[in-house]
C-alpha cells in the first residue's frame, strides 16, 4: 500500500518539480489573453484636404477557437453566409495560440451583427468587434499614387518585426500606403486580460493605448484629376501635371485605372483577381513606372546637349531633303516629312520636329555626349521621389557592349538623337525635363507629400546655361503657336502654351503619342506630360488631350491670361 | 459522571483522531479556496459535517465494533434499499443519480453502502470455514458484494463501484481463498471486461480511453485531465499560495472542491504541500494496517482490512487521477473533498478501526 504512495510521490515530483516550469507557463497561457487594440490608420488627404484614403467603422465577427463549440459551426455558417469549411479553416489557423481571437468575417451588416449579439449566450466564444476598414472615397482617382493595403503575406510577416506587424495585420501593399506604412499605421495597443475557463474576462492586467497613425497630405489636387480622367478613360495613357511654383505633383492620371476599394472590401476577390490578371495592366502606374521610347520629344534633350557643348547654336542650319545619308552610298534615314523641310534652323527644326536636323546634330555630338546629358537630366535612373519609379534605359556604346554584346553603330547615334534606338523613358522623366526647361532648371525635383517630416534627398544639380533653356522654350513656343508647328492643335485662346510633341515608333503596333508642355509661356505655372500608349500621333492625339487638360486647369484655377 | 470521561477516553487511538482531524482541516482550508469566489458556503457546511462525523466517530467507539458487525446484515439491507431508492427517485446532479435529499442536505448512500458491505462481508466470511464448502461461501460473498457494486455502477458512479473490487479481493484472500479460485476469479473478471465496457456510459468509456492516450480529445474528455495536471504541475515546489491558484480559481479545473480538490492543493501549496498531505495519508494507512495486525478477532481483522484497503484505494486513485496516473472516475479524496456523506462515512469507518484498536486486548 505504501508503495502506491511512493509512486504518487514520484509522480508529484515529476509533475511539480521537474516539469513545474512547463506547467506554470501552460497555466499562464490559460489565464492570460492579449487583445490587440488596433491603432486607427492615418488618413491620406489631397492638397485641399479632400480625403483620398480613410477608415470607416465595420462590424467584424471574431471567434476564440478555444472557447468555440464546433457544434455551432452550422448556425454560424448560416448567419455569416460563410462555408462551414472556411470557418473550420480559420479556426484552425491559430492552433498554437488557441486563445487568440480569430477574425471570421469582416464588415458584416448591422443586422447580422445584431443577430450574433442576440445569440451570444448560445454562441460561445463568438463576438462582434467594431473595427476600422480602409476605404478610398474617390475610387480610381489617385489610386495609383495612394495604392492600397492588404493582409500581411507570409513573406512580409517573416521579414518584419512581429511586435509591430501581427500575423493578421493589414499592411500597405502599393503606393503611399506601402511606402509610408510606418507613419500611417501608428502603434497598436493591447489589453492583457485574465480570463476564466469559459473565456470570460475576470480582470484587466494591463493596457497599452494605441497610438493613432499620422495623416499624410499629398500635393495632388484630386478635383483636377477627377475632371481630367474622363478624357483618357478608354485609353492606355498617363497624364502628369507638375506645379512649377513649388515643384509639386498636381495630378497623376494613369489609365486604365482601378478602384482600390476592391482590395480592402471583403468579398470582392473576383474583381481583385481580374484586375491582377488583366492584359490592360490597370495596376501599372504608367506615369511613374511605364517605360516607353520617347520619340521626338527627346529632341529637346538632344538640342540641349548640342547647345551646351557648343556643337550648334540656335542659328545653326541644316538642309533637310526628306532623308539623311552618312555617305553617298549608305542607306537613307528618313525624315517624317518625305518632301523635306528644306534649310532649317534649331527653332524651325523643333517647331516642325525635323528628323534630319537632329540626325546631323546627333552625328556631330556623338552618342557618348548625348547619353551623358541624358543621364545628367535624370534619364536612365530612378527619379528621386516619394514612390518607387522606373529607371529606363539610356544606351551608349558601353551599354550595348554589356547588354547586347555588340558594337555601337553610327546609325544608332542618330536614331538616339531623335529619341528612338534602345532609349526608354517614363512620363515622369519627361515632365521633369519640361519643368526644368520651363523654369531655367529651378524646378526639377517633383514632390508629392507635403508634410514636413518627410523629405527625399534630391540629386546633384546640373548646370545648363539660361540661354540654352531660353532657346528651347522659344522652340517649344513655336511648336504650338506656329501654323506649321506639330503641336498647334493644343493652342490655347487664353494663354501661350509651349510644348514638344513626340510620336515614338514602337513596332509592332501603332506609335506612342507624347506631348510635353508648360504654360503660361511667360511666368509658367504648370508643366505637363500627356502620354497615350499606341496613340498614333503626338500632335493629334496627345495634343488635343493636352489642350483640354489646359482648359480644365484654367477653369479650375482661373489662371490669369498672360 | 466525571469518572466516565477518562474511562471513555482511555484506549482511544489518538494519532488517528489527530490525523483525520488534520486532514479534514486541510480539506476545509482548501475547500474555502476552491469555492470562495462562487456561490454557496461549502466551508461552513463541511465544518458542520465534520462535527457530525466526529460525533459519529466517538459514538462508534463507545458502541464498539461488535454491535455493528452483529447488525451488519440490517445495515446492508438498509443501504441496498437506499441505493434502489436513489436509482428510482434520486436527485440527479450532473447526469448521475447519487443523492437522497434530507431537507437541505443531500445524502449519498453509496458512501455508506461501501462500509455496510465491508461489515457484512467480514461478518459473513468470519462465520464460515475456509476449509469446507468454500465454493458456496465464495459465491455468496460475490453476490453480497456484487449487488451494491452493480447498483452503484448503475447510478452511474464508476469510481465508487471500483472500490468494491480491491477490498473484496483482499478480504477473501486473507480469509483463506484457494489460489485456484483466486485465479479463476481473476480470469472471470478479465473475461467480463468487454461486458463491463458495454455497461459503461460513453463518457466513461471516453475517460478511460483518454487515460491511455490524452491526445485523443484534448478539448473534450481529456480537457479535465490536462487542466488538472497543469494545475498540479504549475504549483511547482512551493505552490502559488493559498487562494492564488489560477487554474482552479478560474475554473479551468472542474469539480475542484470535490473530486479534484487535490489539484487545488497541488497548485496552491506546491510539491511540499502535496507531499505533506501524502505523508498524512501514509501515516493513516500505516496505522490502519497496524490495527489489522494487532487485533486477534478474525471478524475485526477482516473488517479492518477491508476498511484500510478501500481507504488506500480511494486515496491512490483520487490523487493519481489529478496527475494522470489513474483514469478520471469520480472518487472523492477521503476527509478532504467536500461532501458530507463521504466525510461522515469515513469518520464512521475510522471509528470502527479505533474501536477495534481499543478492544484488541479483550480476548
Amino acid at each position: 500500500m505504501l508503495s502506491g504512495l511512493v509512486i504518487l510521490g514520484i509522480g508529484l515530483f515529476e509533475t511539480q518539480v521537474i516539469q513545474g516550469g512547463h506547467y506554470r507557463k501552460a497555466s499562464e497561457r490559460n489565464r492570460i489573453r492579449v487583445i490587440r487594440l488596433e491603432a486607427p490608420r492615418g488618413n491620406i488627404l489631397d492638397r485641399y484636404g479632400a480625403l483620398v484614403a480613410t477608415s470607416r467603422p465595420a462590424y467584424n465577427v471574431y471567434a476564440i477557437p478555444e472557447d468555440f463549440d464546433p457544434q455551432d459551426i452550422p448556425t454560424l455558417s448560416r448567419l455569416l453566409n460563410l462555408p462551414e469549411n472556411q470557418i473550420r479553416f480559420r479556426l484552425s489557423q491559430t492552433r498554437f495560440a488557441s486563445f487568440t481571437p480569430v477574425l471570421l468575417k469582416q464588415d458584416v451588416s448591422k443586422e447580422v451583427a445584431m443577430q450574433i449579439e442576440e445569440r451570444r449566450p448560445e454562441l460561445a466564444g463568438v463576438f462582434i468587434q467594431i473595427g476600422m476598414i480602409r476605404t478610398y472615397p474617390q475610387g480610381e482617382v489617385a489610386a495609383h499614387i495612394v495604392g492600397y493595403i492588404g493582409k500581411i503575406s507570409r513573406e512580409e510577416y517573416a521579414a518584419l518585426d512581429p511586435s509591430i506587424y501581427n500575423y493578421d495585420a493589414w499592411i500597405g501593399k502599393v503606393g503611399i500606403e506601402r511606402v509610408f506604412d510606418t507613419y500611417l499605421r501608428g502603434e497598436d495597443g493591447g489589453r492583457q486580460l485574465e480570463v476564466n475557463a469559459r473565456g470570460a474576462p475576470i480582470r484587466l492586467l494591463g493596457e497599452v493605448e494605441p497610438r493613432p497613425g499620422t495623416d499624410l497630405h499629398l500635393s495632388l489636387d484630386t478635383k483636377l484629376e477627377a475632371k481630367i480622367r474622363p478624357l483618357v478613360v478608354n485609353k492606355r495613357s498617363a497624364i502628369l501635371i507638375l506645379d512649377l511654383k513649388k515643384g509639386e505633383l498636381l495630378a497623376a492620371v494613369s489609365t486604365p485605372g482601378f478602384d482600390p476599394n476592391v482590395f480592402v472590401t471583403p468579398g470582392r476577390s473576383t474583381e481583385r483577381l481580374s484586375l491582377i490578371g488583366s492584359k490592360e495592366r490597370p495596376l501599372l502606374d504608367r506615369g511613374l513606372n511605364g517605360l516607353y521610347p520617347p520619340g521626338s520629344i527627346f529632341k529637346l534633350l538632344t538640342a540641349m546637349a548640342a547647345l551646351e557643348t557648343g556643337t550648334i547654336t540656335s542659328h545653326t542650319t541644316f538642309e533637310c531633303p526628306g532623308y539623311f545619308r552618312f555617305g553617298p552610298k549608305s542607306r537613307p534615314f528618313k525624315c517624317w516629312f518625305s518632301e523635306g523641310h528644306g534649310r532649317v534652323d534649331l527653332y524651325t527644326a523643333l517647331e516642325r520636329s525635323c528628323n534630319v536636323y537632329f540626325y546631323n546634330v546627333g552625328r556631330l555630338l556623338g552618342e557618348k555626349r548625348l547619353a551623358e546629358y541624358a543621364r545628367k537630366l535624370g534619364f536612365g535612373s530612378e527619379v528621386p521621389f516619394e514612390l518607387p519609379t522606373a529607371d529606363g534605359i539610356v544606351p551608349d556604346a558601353e551599354w550595348k557592349q554589356v547588354m547586347r554584346h555588340d558594337k555601337w553603330y553610327q546609325g544608332e547615334t542618330i536614331t538616339l538623337a531623335i529619341g528612338q534606338s534602345y532609349l526608354l523613358v517614363s512620363p515622369l522623366q519627361i515632365v521633369r525635363l519640361v519643368a526644368a526647361i520651363a523654369t531655367d532648371g529651378r524646378v526639377f525635383q517633383p514632390k508629392l507629400v507635403r508634410d514636413d517630416f518627410i523629405s527625399i534627398k534630391s540629386e546633384k544639380k546640373f548646370s545648363v546655361r539660361p540661354e540654352t533653356f531660353k532657346a528651347l522654350r522659344q522652340g517649344m513656343l513655336q511648336v504650338v503657336s506656329s501654323d506649321k508647328g506639330t503641336g498647334q492643335l493644343a493652342r490655347l485662346n487664353f494663354t501661350k502654351l509651349a510644348a514638344k510633341t513626340g510620336t515614338a515608333q514602337a513596332p509592332p503596333g501603332e506609335p506612342h503619342a507624347w506631348f510635353g508642355g508648360f504654360f503660361p509661356y511667360e511666368n509658367p505655372e504648370i508643366a505637363m506630360v500627356v502620354f497615350v500608349e499606341r496613340g498614333r500621333s503626338g500632335g493629334i492625339t496627345a495634343g488635343q488631350i493636352a489642350k483640354k487638360v489646359a482648359h480644365i486647369y484654367h477653369d479650375l484655377y482661373n489662371s490669369p491670361v498672360s | 459522571m466525571i469518572s466516565i470521561i477518562p474511562r471513555f477516553l482511555k484506549g482511544i487511538y489518538w494519532p488517528i483522531v489527530f490525523l483525520t482531524l488534520l486532514l479534514a482541516a486541510m480539506g476545509m482550508i482548501t475547500i474555502y479556496s476552491a469555492s470562495f469566489r462562487g456561490s454557496g458556503d461549502f466551508t461552513s457546511k463541511q465544518f458542520l459535517w465534520c462535527l457530525i462525523g466526529l460525533a459519529v466517530f466517538f459514538m462508534t467507539i463507545s458502541v464498539g465494533y461488535r454491535s455493528f458487525l452483529n447488525l451488519s446484515y440490517l445495515f446492508y439491507v438498509i443501504t441496498i434499499a437506499l441505493l434502489l431508492w436513489v436509482l428510482i427517485l434520486g436527485e440527479a446532479r450532473s447526469g448521475a443519480q447519487r443523492w437522497i435529499m434530507l431537507g437541505s442536505f443531500a445524502v449519498q448512500p453509496s458512501e455508506f453502502s461501501k462500509i455496510a458491505t465491508i461489515l457484512a462481508l467480514a461478518n459473513f466470511l468470519a462465520g464460515r470455514s475456509s476449509i469446507q464448502q468454500q465454493k458456496r461461501t465464495l459465491i455468496t460473498a460475490l453476490i453480497l458484494v456484487g449487488v451494491p457494486a452493480v447498483l452503484v455502477l448503475k447510478q452511474p458512479d464508476l469510481g465508487s463501484a471500483l472500490v468494491f473490487a480491491p477490498f473484496l479481493l483482499t478480504v477473501i484472500f486473507f480469509w483463506g481463498i484457494r489460489i485456484r479460485y483466486l485465479i479463476f476469479l481473476f480470469l472471470m473478471g478479465l473475461s467480463s471486461l468487454p461486458l463491463v465496457w458495454h455497461v459503461l456510459k460513453p463518457y466513461q468509456q471516453k475517460r478511460l480511453l483518454v487515460f491511455v492516450n490524452p491526445a485523443i480529445d484534448p478539448v473534450g474528455a481529456s480537457y479535465t485531465a490536462i487542466q488538472s495536471k497543469i494545475a498540479v504541475g504549475s504549483g511547482g515546489l512551493l505552490g502559488k499560495g493559498w487562494l492564488q491558484g489560477t487554474q482552479t480559481q478560474l475554473d479551468f479545473v472542474p469539480e475542484h472542491h470535490t473530486d479534484f480538490i487535490f489539484s487545488v492543493i497541488g497548485e496552491e501549496f506546491g510539491f511540499l504541500g502535496a507531499v505533506f498531505i501524502l505523508f498524512l495519508f501514509g501515516l493513516l494507512i500505516i496505522y490502519a494496517f497496524r490495527i489489522v495486525d494487532h487485533t486477534t478477532d478474525f471478524r475485526a481483522r477482516l473488517l479492518a482490512l477491508g476498511i484500510a484497503m478501500a481507504f488506500s484505494f480511494q486515496v491512490f486513485v483520487n490523487i493519481g487521477m489529478t496527475i494522470g496516473l489513474a483514469p478520471i472516475t469520480g472518487l472523492p479524496l477521503p476527509f478532504i473533498s467536500y461532501g458530507g456523506s463521504a466525510l461522515v462515512a469515513n469518520f464512521f469507518a475510522f471509528g470502527l478501526l479505533a474501536s477495534i484498536y481499543k478492544e484488541r486486548s479483550i480476548f
